[in-house]
């Protein structure tokens, strides 16, 4: 038996009809989203502010409800679904299994973009600017990446690649903070390599949306062919598609979700790599269907990440990307072990 | 209102091998460096200027510092070792935070280094300028500062309002000061209640943007901030905020008329009680 078949056997064996996946997933998504509304360091009458909030009357629990627990939530889902689903899609793309926007680089480059635009005041210029910077410094390691893999390098080239693009992006970016003029800069350093919901507004959640959504779109329209490609690329290209159009589909898709991701939360590791992994086995191992699964996955972790923070006895409240490398992190080193294994 | 004892000024004063503190007029320095935007304020306003060889580059800083216009033609250090011992001081004021190991540095080359406390009452600030003056030999204009400043304080004690309006100081990254703070013993001069005292905040802590909402204040104090965005200060504009100044005055205090213990502080009480004069009227009384 093929390496090939034993995994479309484990596929099939646990595989969940689409639907109820999907509609299941969603489902969590929703229930996480309430508990995220309803947890806080405060208890808050919800009920009471809702109420409120819809009267126009800004007491202190419509505040804390429409002011702050919702924008997280919405933040924590939105990001969560970026995050989960380019994961899958860059698997897809590289057909790498470590490919994930944190341990490439491209979290740290679009953190970099972000970080420029903000300190020295270029926000400020036009509405967009932040999330685009973002997206400016997601899309050169984007690119850079699919140059190296494009070429059929393997998983090793791929990990060292992000290595340096990672610490190389790690340093201009705290060279950036020491030069920006505000004091506190310095030490937000952790901010955009840990990455965090706290206190972020409605204002972000408008700032992030228009940019991601494209990006969702690009990538979730690349179904189909991305199963194709699981084929081969001659094979994807004699079934109709196009090979070229769904690579740029999917660097560009990432580049604008993970950019503009990043530029309002930070860069928050790992949530690429363990969402796909876990779910790929219940679609039969097929990465278009795998993409839209992910992205809901990846807003349930991150919801429950988020959660997580704010329930632990720890304050300042840790940043999301400590939580999720503990997660993370073993779950890497055990695949970089089954990989070891199989070679 | 309960003040602290007075906790007092920590003066560690070290003398170099061999020199024996000898009498005041002997002992007056005449070559004194400062390493802390604190000590770079007492120094300015105590002694001569030909007396005073460098000043942190801060004090020249007219956001933070007090007295820019004295610090105006004083040379200035970035707290280095190295920029402090070629000009052979015969003092160095420092404060108990400063950077230790420039300030070790200075003590092991044996240098006279005077670590100063951050004051946390009036009665702090007074003692401080007197220890500081004496050490000077600039007594009587330390006495005069201090004079200046009860006179002023005298004076807005008679006008405090009886009844004292909610309020509480946030700036960047969250802080905020309760009991145990200079800043709170202001607040409560310029007759406000210190909302982070009852929050269990001690001398400085952090309180999240959910407990600020959900404690409304009457007057709610926040730094002046010039320095380009950060995350910690643009804070300071989160619509929850904006939203609470419906029923929440938002007053501006800059930093500097508190960060350090001086003449200063007049200015802040002043500022708070004309605001909480001005909110008296909208406060519902007991």
């Amino acid at each position: 038996m093929t390496r090939t078949d034993a995994v479309e056997a484990t596929g099939r064996r646990y595989e969940i009809p689409y639907g109820s996946l999907v509609s299941g997933l969603g489902a969590l998504v929703v229930a996480l989203f309430v508990a995220s509304l309803a947890i806080g360091y405060l208890p808050v009458d919800l009920w009471q502010g809702f109420g409120d909030a819809l009267n126009g009357e800004w007491t202190a629990p419509a505040l804390v409800l429409v002011e702050l627990r919702v924008p997280r939530a919405l933040l924590g889902t939105l990001v969560g679904f970026s995050l989960g689903l380019t994961g899958a899609a860059m698997q897809g793309l590289l057909r790498n299994p470590l490919a994930e926007p944190g341990i490439i680089g491209v979290s740290s480059t679009a953190a970099l973009g972000a970080v420029v635009v903000f300190y020295f005041g270029l926000s400020g210029l036009f509405l967009l600017a932040l999330p685009l910077g973002g997206v400016v410094g997601a899309m050169v390691a984007t690119v850079l990446l699919y140059g190296l893999a494009g070429r059929g390098a393997g998983t090793m080239t791929l990990i060292l690649a992000g290595v340096a693009i990672n610490s190389f992006a790690g340093a201009l970016t705290a060279l950036a903070l020491n030069l920006a003029p505000n004091p506190y800069a310095v030490s937000e350093i952790v901010y955009w390599l840990l990455g965090s919901l706290a206190d972020r507004s409605l204002l972000s959640v408008w700032l992030v949306l228009p940019l991601m959504l494209i990006g969702w779109a690009l990538i979730l329209m690349s179904g189909p062919p991305l199963d194709a490609l699981t084929l081969g690329e001659d094979t994807a290209r004699s079934l109709g598609f196009n090979v070229g159009r769904l690579r740029l589909q999917l660097v560009a898709g990432t580049a604008l979700s993970v950019g503009s991701a990043v530029a309002v939360t930070g860069s928050i590791g790992f949530v690429g790599l363990v969402v796909p992994h876990l779910l790929r086995p219940l679609v039969a191992q097929r990465p278009g269907r795998l993409l839209l699964v992910s992205g809901l996955g990846g807003a349930a972790l991150m919801l429950a990440a988020d959660i997580s923070v704010r329930l632990l006895p720890v304050r300042p409240e840790l940043k999301l990307g400590v939580v999720t490398a503990i997660i993370g992190a073993p779950f890497l080193f055990s695949l970089i072990y089954r990989l070891r294994a199989e070679e | 209102m309960q003040l602290l004892p007075a906790i007092g000024v920590i003066v560690v004063a070290l003398s170099a091998a061999g020199l024996a503190p000898a009498a005041e007029s002997v002992s007056k320095p005449h070559r004194i460096v400062s390493m802390n935007l604190c000590t770079d304020e007492l120094v300015l306003r105590l002694a001569d200027r030909r007396n005073i060889s460098s000043v942190t580059w801060q004090a020249r800083d007219r956001d933070n510092s007090n007295v820019a216009d004295l610090a105006r033609d004083v040379p200035i250090n970035h707290g280095v070792a190295e920029e402090i011992l070629p000009l052979n001081p015969d003092l160095v004021l420092a404060g108990i935070y400063t950077a230790r190991a420039p300030v070790a540095l200075l003590k092991r080359a044996g240098m006279r280094v005077v670590d100063t406390d951050v004051p946390r009452s009036f009665e702090d600030v007074r003692q401080q300028y007197r220890e500081i003056a004496a050490l000077l030999d600039e007594k009587e204009r330390g006495e005069q500062i201090i004079a200046e400043m009860d006179s002023n304080l005298a004076r807005l004690e008679r006008d405090r309002p009886p009844v004292a309006p909610t309020a509480i100081v946030f700036h960047g990254d969250h802080y905020t000061y309760g009991r145990g703070s200079m800043i709170d013993v202001v607040m409560t001069r310029a007759g406000l209640e210190n909302v982070a005292v009852r929050l269990g905040i001690g001398e400085f802590g952090q309180v999240p943007l959910e407990i600020m909402a959900m404690n409304p204040v009457d007057v709610l104090i926040i730094g002046s901030h010039r320095d380009g965005p950060a995350l910690a200060t643009e804070l300071l504009r989160h619509p929850v905020l904006s939203r609470l100044s419906d029923h929440t005055r938002v007053v501006v205090i800059p930093n500097r008329l508190w960060n350090c213990g001086g003449p200063a502080l007049v200015e802040a009480v002043e500022r708070l009680m004309r605001v909480a004069k001005e909110v008296r009227g909208k406060v519902p009384n007991e």
